[in-house]
């Protein structure tokens, strides 16, 4: 896998389109497993996309009690096996960004793989190939790099003003897995 | 017992010797001191012992996760308490009829897939259960006399039954049974394999298609092992009869190390109940953020302590646990750090307030009482 995911959560229209095109996936059963929500309703609308960030050291994993969550060898954190989840929860509070969704029906949690069938391929998610406004994008690592450089310059983000030292922090988050 | 665990190179080594131990000396009472041992069935016998090991290192192996422990350790607890007990036994009743013998969660998930995994799940279990009770000699059928057969139970007469009585046609065939209700699932499961377009997607054939194989490997030469003798006349029985004992053997040792260690972990779906939360999709604890019920304070403790133990700090500035906010603030805390756009997390999201105090709020609402009390305070300046 040479990309990356790339979120730039402002850029988000509300569309839902990522959703729409989750719940499209094959074995997803018509539930999406992203989120788009408001950054604080009463003030405005602005929306936010949000999924699963694959992380290095997965908590969600690490507080499954049946050892139900698997990592590829790229990284990418797959949703729960069905055979060994015993449907405790215990990941969805684990995790550190709300990520698992829980089917209480089927007794079974379920989560964002970043479409580990396309991805391991170089193909993009579903969410990232539908998002209108490049909200979500899957990219190359040094596109990703570039625009991450370009955002420090721009200084986006209104009253505040990056230094040398931490201007990293005021680029939005890429994610996901990439081998370079 | 840590004592006793240093004498062993690990945790898995002792419980595998205490294993070993205890079958053989069940086999030893089971067999009249090996006096009747049936040497046709060495094969199976030396593969169901390399079974039991196999379960045993999985099963410690599984137990040390920190998660795993964390859960067993709650559940322990919780089995000692006494107020508890009404609890306990309700939690441990359900799972095991929703859970185990009706499966209905599988059934949630579809009927076909709900009739495939039950058949499978019953004809592995039945089978399982008949094949270790006669290899390790456990019970065996005695003639005593011309119309009685007698079940031998770890050498203690039991049961008496008519030869061809229904009870006795049931132990017989129990195998023909169990073999038929696997084929039938196995069947299905494999068709459904071959015709689901999104399961090709993620299966993979060493881990979810290997298992299905050897078990109907295993089903098929089994059933041919009946046909042959009831039909055929005892035709190629011996070399059938290896045929079968090299599937199974291939089945036993594979059994603790792929897909099919679920059976044994399975049982733990009851801690949810007796541990967590008690009736599903009710919540007792409220979330840090928006107040809104979203888990149960002994869950969130045994996520911490999990997330504790394996050098995890998710707390946020204010010394909270992330764990202690439902999903959707804690995907908000997320977003509102990336945007540097820190909120104060322990407050509940409020409107913004935009009544300066002079403007009515429009639609001829009230004015809170306190207003109109300074005003006529200030009239009667
Ligand atoms: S709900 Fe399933 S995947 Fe999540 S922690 Fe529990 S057993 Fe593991
Ligand atoms: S679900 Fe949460 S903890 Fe697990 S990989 Fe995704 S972001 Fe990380």
């Amino acid at each position: 896998m040479n990309k990356v995911m790339y979120l730039e959560f402002e850029r988000c229209i509300g569309c839902r389109a990522c959703q729409a095109a989750c719940r499209e996936c094959g074995g997803h059963d018509a539930k999406e497993r992203n989120y788009v929500e408001y950054v604080n309703f009463f003030e405005n609308r602005q929306t936010y996309p949000m999924m699963c960030m694959q992380c290095k050291d997965p908590a969600c994993a690490k507080v499954c009690p049946a050892n139900a969550i698997q990592i590829t060898e790229e990284g990418v954190v797959l949703s729960a096996m069905e055979d060994k989840c015993i449907g405790c929860r215990n990941c969805t509070f684990g995790c550190p960004f709300g990520i698992p969704k829980f089917d209480f029906e089927e007794n079974k949690m379920y989560k964002c793989d970043m479409c580990y069938d396309r991805t391991k391929h170089d193909i993009s998610p579903m969410c990232a190939s539908v998002c209108p406004s490049d909200a979500i994008r899957f990219i190359d690592h040094d596109e990703m790099m570039d625009l991450r450089r370009r955002r420090t310059q721009m200084n986006l983000i209104e009253g505040k003003k990056p230094s040398e030292n931490d201007k990293w922090e005021y680029v939005p988050e890429f994610f996901g897995v990439y081998s370079d | 017992m840590s004592q006793l665990e240093k004498s062993f190179y690990s945790k898995a080594s002792m419980y595998s010797f205490v294993v070993v131990t205890v079958l053989f000396f069940l086999m030893w009472v089971g067999t009249g001191q090996f006096s009747h041992m049936d040497w046709m069935l060495f094969g199976y016998m030396v593969s169901s012992f390399i079974f039991f090991i196999g379960i045993t290192v999985r099963l410690t192996s599984w137990l040390m996760r920190p998660a795993t422990n964390e859960v067993i350790k709650r559940s322990i607890r919780n089995m000692k308490t006494k107020k508890r007990q009404k609890r306990n036994w309700r939690a441990i009743t359900k799972t095991l009829i929703d859970n185990i013998i009706l499966q209905k969660f599988i059934f949630k998930r579809g009927l076909y897939r709900g009739v495939q995994h039950w058949l499978i799940a019953w004809g592995c279990i039945g089978s399982l259960a008949i094949t270790f009770g006669l290899t390790f000699g456990w019970m065996h059928f005695k003639l005593i006399d011309a119309t009685t057969y007698q079940m031998v139970v770890f050498g203690i007469p039991t049961l008496e039954m008519a030869p061809d009585g229904f009870l006795a046609q049931m132990f017989f065939e129990g195998l023909n049974i169990t073999a038929s209700m696997l084929l039938i699932g196995l069947a299905m499961a494999i068709t459904r394999r071959i015709k689901n377009h999104d399961l090709q997607v993620t299966q993979r054939a060493e881990f979810d298609l290997f298992p299905l194989y050897i078990l109907l490997a295993v089903t098929l030469t089994g059933l041919f092992l009946t046909v042959s003798y009831k039909l055929l006349g005892g035709w190629m029985h011996p070399q059938l009869a290896l045929i079968h004992q090299i599937t199974v053997v291939v089945f036993l040792i594979y059994f603790p190390f792929g897909k099919l260690f679920h059976l044994p972990i399975r049982p733990m779906a009851m801690s949810v109940p007796m541990n967590y939360q008690e009736t599903p999709e009710v919540d007792t604890k409220t979330c840090l953020g928006c107040d809104e019920l979203y888990s149960n304070d002994e869950q969130i403790a045994d996520v911490k302590a999990m997330l504790g133990a394996q050098a995890f700090d998710l707390t946020n500035e204010d010394g909270d646990w992330l764990a202690e906010y439902c999903p959707a603030c804690r995907r908000k805390l997320r977003v509102m750090s990336q945007l540097n756009l820190p909120k104060k997390t322990n407050s509940k999201p409020t409107p913004i307030e935009t009544n300066n105090g002079i403007h009515m709020p429009g639609f001829g609402r009230k004015r809170s009482e306190e207003f109109y009390q300074s005003a006529e305070a200030k009239e009667e300046f």
